[in-house]
């Protein structure tokens, strides 16, 4: 194998310097930065009313991620593709440790921290399980050839049980949503890696399959709460439906709700689970074309906008309340280059490797950016899914630097032909 | 080396994908930012803005004398926002009944019961609002809120209570449960009445909290004025337990009975049948709630009679010893012989103050013939017939009085007995007010002034003249004239009071029942004043169609009540008598038709 044989030629301790000219590519640091100071800005103008130092904390997190990007940019992405089952063996135990008692930290009914001792602080499991996911589906690609569907099968069950384990992990936490990332990111690197078309049509077709199976589901759960005139709401019932009356038995009863207020928002009440749908709505669409001003949106400020949720998961609201449609657009174009900048590095590495990190780091991002504006302004349902660089959160931003290092090295220690 | 994955073309259509969805999201933007918009500014508005009513206390309505009419009782109206019931509110709910004295399962009900059905979509709708108590006194909401349970909550409301709910009803009036004043000084005065709702703007958070940092604006509720009227509950009260006896001797139809004061045309009291109780307007018919007064017409028939003799002795046509061959059954009017009413009885030859006295038809169509059509409609309307009085709480109708040249050629015949003509009660009464007013015709008024709450005088009414319709010795003669009507020998001796020169008017119509004059249904009126030298008070007693064996005369229905009425109110307003207590009623009259001396002999 050629690209083993390449890789065992690299220095083992000279990670960090092994060409000998420089080169780096701007674009991207630059985006990040900027994008990370509006994220500064808008953590501290939802907070500005309340009081909050949330806006300090990041400004901290940006510091150390800045130190990371620039740690796994100057590190040569190939080693990586030998040694990628330590990060594996890394993440898994880490996502177990959430359900430790004392160690994972229970919130919001989840349990998706886990307490870094000495720090003082949390992290989510979930977002190095991502890289780690990413990083081995990489080489497991990297290192097989793909072609028909019946030829690939041993690859695709190894990437099954890569991806699946973790997946599995994050599900039980229950994190849902980010679960669910790393699908399309894994179907991005099998897509990139030439599997063929049947296999995707096939995705495809599972994926309505599961869609209609939901929809259903909602409709019947729809039919139901009409039927025996159930509050969707009333929380004292539980898990009524999907325990008792459903074929659907996985799905729970709070998740149906989340179903209904994204297609039938009038159903449920204003002020209940459509209210984040409604309020973002009324947060971003008041923002006009040019906003109501910096630290002057008064959704944010007033809680119309929860407040618990502003500075992370609903910080494009804010901004679009505050910065309006040009701000909107503004940022929006500033994650789409990051985005194009990925494609582009991918379309530059010379090995399967480095495309498909770019490649998956990128879909990562894209995925982030679409589930959490789509759900800002109504497209998807809610989701608890940040937007990259600038929502508030330690954990993810460090993820994403990690990503977009990994991006860097590729630009970096890619091979010319 | 040729790239063995990843052709081109797989690589362009993720690309294609991500900007798909990046175009959905900048198209939904564009959307939500700046197509939809202004909804959502609106949007913000609404549900931060929030303007809080502070009700103004309405006026009071009080009598003459301070008595209460109309005033308000503040109450709280509590409830529960079922939503904001937490499990554990669940064991105050016992506390909150005992407090609201309603039941324990009706709170946890209240509590429990989160949605309902919308009865126009048969969609669930959330319920954010279940009353618990209608009327709950001040003290008692205090220890409501004392409980800390967070969803139980009251709004203060004033409710305009009438402490005795029939009195003066018609006068008084009502607000509906819209807080309409629908009819009475209510409606007339709302202006004064009704305040200055005050409001506080300002800004609430997501959590519904008031903010009061972004307090906008607070305007003080300025308190409505009160009214005085000039109705006087003690007036008021003798007339409607005399209404009361009324209704249970005759049962009749209608009836209405007006005191007021002849000097200034103020309303002492006035009361309807059938009438209606103020608290609970939305239970009586429509028709218990018209005053009327002013809004029904009726043939006045022989009270009319004072308006042709007083314009024939104001015109000089005759005096009152003037003498008509009353035997007669028709007389020459311009050239053609007119057909004249019958009288009771056959009266001979009789003078203009035996014709007052006796209310003889056939006189007072000579007296009419003596006017003819011009002077005779030009004095009807001087008296007030044919116009609104003035009367300010509205429904007053004009009554029917037809010009001249629609006049048939009996009119001139009829007339002057009062049929032909439609008058509202009201108008009698300020007709004959107008006689004991030495001729000057007044507007009636029940509004004596409008005070701020602390008494000082906003408006005040003043009486108002309307005209003089007769000079001021031809009222003299008049007055004169009527004391003989209220005598032994007139046709009201029932009406008589010892001591007091008592002067009126007797008046009994048929009514016209499927075009014709019925011979068993009638209007009995009475309108008198006294002391006839110096009026104080006019008293009309107006009944529609009593019911009792024989002719319901104004003399046996109405007579007795205006006696009955006026002794109480010798007593109230202690008139003094005018004559020695054995004197004869008959001997000023005598007097007065003596004076003229028959110099203008007509025949």
């Amino acid at each position: 194998m050629a690209v083993a044989e390449r890789e065992s030629q690299l220095p083992m301790f000279n990670w960090v310097q092994q060409r000998t000219h420089w080169r780096i590519d701007p674009v991207t640091p630059l985006c990040m930065a900027i994008l990370s100071a509006i994220g500064v800005c808008f953590i501290y103008s939802a907070q500005v009313f309340t009081g909050g130092n949330l806006y300090l904390q990041q400004i901290g997190w940006i510091g150390i991620g800045a130190v990371v990007y620039v740690g796994v940019s100057l590190v040569n992405y190939r080693h990586y593709l030998r040694h990628s089952h330590w990060f594996m063996m890394a993440a898994v135990p880490m996502l177990a440790l959430v359900f430790i008692p004392g160690i994972g930290v229970e919130l919001f009914n989840a349990q998706r921290w886990i307490k870094v001792p000495g720090l003082g602080t949390t992290i989510q499991p979930s977002e190095p399980a991502k890289i780690a996911v990413l990083v081995v589906c990489a080489s497991i690609l990297a290192r097989s050839r793909i072609g028909t569907l019946s030829r690939s099968m041993w690859t695709l069950g190894k990437l099954a049980l890569a991806a699946g384990v973790p997946m599995a992990l994050i599900m039980a936490q229950p994190d849902l949503g980010s679960a669910l990332v790393i699908l399309p990111m894994v179907l991005a690197l099998l897509y990139a890696s030439n599997l063929s078309h049947r296999f995707f049509l096939g995705a495809l077709a599972a994926v309505t399959l599961t869609v209609g199976v939901v929809a259903l589901d909602a409709y019947y759960y729809n039919r139901f709460l009409d039927e025996n005139r159930i509050d969707p709401k009333d929380s004292a019932r539980g898990n009524l439906y999907g325990s008792d009356h459903s074929w659907l038995p996985y799905l729970k009863d709070y998740q149906r709700n989340r179903v209904l207020s994204y297609a039938m928002p009038d159903k449920i009440d204003p002020r209940g689970i459509s209210y984040n749908i409604n309020q973002t709505l009324i947060t971003v669409g008041s923002g006009g074309l040019v906003g109501k001003g910096w630290t002057e949106g008064t959704q944010a400020r007033l809680g119309y906008l929860p407040r618990a949720v502003a500075p992370n998961d609903f910080i494009f609201s804010v901004l679009a309340e505050e910065k309006g449609f040009l701000g909107s657009v503004t940022v929006l174009g500033l994650l789409s280059v990051i985005l194009a900048n990925g494609v582009r590095i991918a379309s530059l590495a010379r090995d399967r490797f480095g495309t498909l990190l770019c490649l998956g780091a990128t879909t990562l991002l894209a995925v982030h950016v679409f589930v959490n504006i789509g759900m800002t302004i109504g497209l998807l349902p809610i989701k608890g899914l940040p937007l990259p660089f600038l929502s508030h959160g330690g954990s993810f931003l460090l993820s994403c630097c990690i990503l977009q290092g990994l991006v860097q090295s590729v630009y970096r220690f890619r091979k010319e032909f | 080396m040729k790239r063995s994955f990843a052709s081109s073309y797989r690589l362009v259509l993720v690309c294609v994908l991500v900007m798909a969805a990046f175009s959905g999201i900048g198209v939904r933007l564009v959307y939500l930012q700046v197509i939809d918009r202004d909804r959502y500014v609106a949007e913000v508005e609404r549900t931060r803005k929030r303007v809080q009513v502070m009700s103004a206390r309405r006026g009071e309505i009080r009598d003459a004398n301070g008595n209460v009419f109309a005033t308000n009782r503040s109450f709280i109206e509590v409830g529960v926002d079922p939503q904001a019931i937490k499990p554990e509110d669940e064991a105050r709910a016992p506390q909150l009944a005992r407090l609201l004295g309603v039941s324990q399962a009706d709170v946890l009900e209240a509590f429990r019961r989160k949605t309902q059905v919308a009865p126009e979509t048969q969609e669930m709708r959330q319920i954010r609002w279940t009353k618990l108590a209608p009327a709950v006194e001040e003290p008692i909401y205090e220890q409501v809120l004392g409980l800390g349970i967070k969803g139980v909550y009251g709004n203060r409301q004033f409710r305009r209570v009438y402490p005795d709910g029939t009195r003066a009803a018609h006068v008084v009036g009502y607000v509906n449960r819209e807080g309409t004043a629908v009819m009475g000084v209510e409606s007339f005065l709302d202006f004064y009445l009704r305040g200055q709702d005050g409001w506080v703007e300002s800004e609430r958070d997501g959590l519904r909290r008031e903010l009061a940092q972004f307090r906008a604006r607070e305007i003080e509720p300025v308190d409505g004025h009160n009214a005085i009227l000039s109705i006087d509950s003690v007036v008021q009260t003798y007339i409607e337990q005399e209404m009361r006896e009324l209704v249970r001797r005759f049962n009749p139809l209608g009836a209405s009975i007006i005191v007021s004061d002849p000097r200034d045309g103020f309303i002492l009291g006035l009361a309807n049948y059938p009438t209606f109780d103020l608290n609970e307007f939305n239970k009586a018919d429509i028709a218990s709630q018209r005053n009327i007064s002013v809004t029904d017409i009726f043939e006045p028939g022989s009270t009319f009679k004072i308006v042709p003799g007083a314009a024939a002795l104001n015109e000089g046509l005759v005096t009152a010893s003037s003498r008509f061959d009353c035997s007669e059954d028709t007389m020459q009017f311009r050239g053609r012989t007119v057909r004249l009413p019958r009288d009771s009885h056959d009266h001979g030859i009789m003078t203009v103050q035996e014709i007052i006295e006796l209310s003889s038809n056939r006189g007072a169509a000579r007296l009419g013939g003596l006017l003819g059509e011009d002077r005779l409609y030009k004095y009807a309307r001087a008296f007030g017939f044919g116009e609104t009085s003035g009367f300010a709480l509205g429904g007053e109708v004009s009554g029917m009085l037809a010009p001249v040249k629609n006049w048939d050629g009996l009119t001139i015949s009829r007339m002057p007995m009062g049929h032909a003509i439609g008058a509202t009660p009201l108008q009698v009464h300020m007709a004959m007010a107008s006689i004991a007013n030495g001729g000057v015709l007044m507007r009636p008024q029940v509004v004596r002034r409008i005070e701020d709450k602390d008494g000082v005088i906003v408006h005040e009414f003043s009486p108002v003249q309307r005209r003089r319709v007769v000079r001021p010795e031809t009222a003299e003669l008049m007055q004169r004239l009527l004391v003989g009507v209220v005598s032994p020998k007139g046709t009201a001796p029932r009406a008589v009071i010892p001591g007091y020169e008592v002067a009126g008017k007797t008046g009994t119509t048929q009514k016209i029942i499927d075009g014709r004059y019925s011979s068993s249904h009638h209007v009995g009126s009475f309108v008198g004043f006294f002391p006839a030298s110096r009026p104080r008070l006019v008293i009309s007693v107006i009944i529609d169609d009593a019911r009792l064996n024989g002719t319901a005369y104004g003399a046996t229905v109405a007579g007795p009540s205006f006696k009955v009425i006026a002794e109480q109110l010798i007593q109230y307003y202690g008139i003094s008598p005018t004559q020695p207590l054995p004197g004869n009623g008959a001997a000023v009259a005598q007097n007065g038709a003596n004076r003229p001396s028959g110099r203008d002999r007509i025949r």
